[in-house]
């Protein structure tokens, strides 16, 4: 297949574009790597991160040094009331303990003393 | 930005006693947190996106803006980056790629023909005509051609990328791109053909 007029012309054309492509700017330049440098800075701060130490990951699931103040007080104050319940409210250690002694009479089997008489 | 630029020549300057680093190797760097292989890769991959854009939209601002967009999704995929999957430069000409596409669908309506007044903050319709009138030949055809055989006409003919490649630019086989190449350049050659006998070009020819 020989070449046309116009493809020849458009080869021609081609070779001046592809020898005149276009070059960065300084300004251009300057904005991709200010881009590229804020993304590498983000990134950097990313991989910080996950380094902080167990305790204080732990802290920050619970909300902070603030909530686990508040949670120690209601652990301790949960903790006085079962080791030494204060009068106006039922000790559970004993309502459980005659709830359990109450069971085992009713079902206690007395059929043999009817037997018996 | 100093620091960037001085600790980048001191790589460049190792880099061409060894083998040059590839993409690959770079982004990977990147990632890892080295500032100057960023500087290597825009030196390398920035014209090429640039290229492109101008070649696809016709408007030097405008492809700067695509090129500083696709460069920035490099810059973003990095730490994801698999090695070896695919090559850089495959990937960020089809990001170019699709970027123009969106830019030339969204500013549509937009084009010179069809804005009857100039609005306030977009360019005058004198700066767009001299915008047009920079225009070489060639782009002025290629804005003529449909979307997918202008873009397989400036991979093939103006980035010189081979068809498989190209093919993997543009999500396409291989015979697609041959095919979209062929229609593409012999559609130029007539838009030509018609405008140099429509610009009396004929006549000064010998």
């Amino acid at each position: 297949m020989t070449m046309t007029e116009d493809e020849k012309n458009l080869d021609e054309m081609f070779a001046t574009a592809r020898e005149n492509r276009p070059l960065l700017s300084d300004d251009l330049t300057v904005r991709i790597l200010t881009d590229a440098e804020q993304v590498r800075l983000n990134q950097i701060k990313a991989a910080d991160r996950p380094r902080r130490s167990y305790w204080a990951r732990v802290l920050d699931g619970i909300g902070g040094w603030h909530s686990f103040g508040g949670l120690v007080a209601a652990s301790a104050a949960g903790v006085w009331i079962g080791f030494a319940a204060p009068d106006f409210l039922p000790d559970p250690a004993t309502y459980i303990y005659q709830q359990e002694a109450g069971l085992a009479l009713a079902d206690l089997d007395t059929s043999f003393l009817e037997g018996a008489e | 930005m100093e620091a960037l630029t001085s600790s980048s020549t001191s790589i460049r300057s190792q880099s061409r006693a060894a083998d040059m680093p590839s993409d690959d190797t770079l982004l990977g760097l990147f990632a890892q947190g080295d500032a100057a292989a960023a500087r290597i890769l825009t030196d390398r991959l920035g014209p090429r996106c640039l290229s492109v854009a101008m070649r696809m939209l016709g408007n030097r601002a405008e492809a700067e803006d695509v090129t500083q967009d696709a460069m920035m999704r490099l810059w973003k995929v990095a730490p994801d980056w698999v090695s070896g999957q695919a090559k850089v430069s495959t990937w960020l000409y089809r990001v170019t790629m699709n970027l123009c596409v969106d830019h030339l669908r969204k500013n549509k309506p937009d084009r010179l023909a069809d804005v009857p007044e100039p609005e306030d903050g977009s360019p005058s319709v004198a700066d767009r005509m001299q915008d047009e009138a920079r225009k070489d030949a060639l782009q002025l055809a290629l804005e003529q051609l449909p979307e997918r055989q202008r873009q397989a006409v400036i991979l093939r003919h103006i980035e010189e990328l081979p068809n498989p490649e190209i093919a993997g630019v543009m999500g396409i086989s291989v015979e697609a791109v041959e095919s979209l190449t062929a229609r593409g350049k012999r559609a130029l050659a007539g838009i030509l053909a018609g405008r140099r006998e429509e610009l009396g070009y004929d006549d000064d020819r010998r």
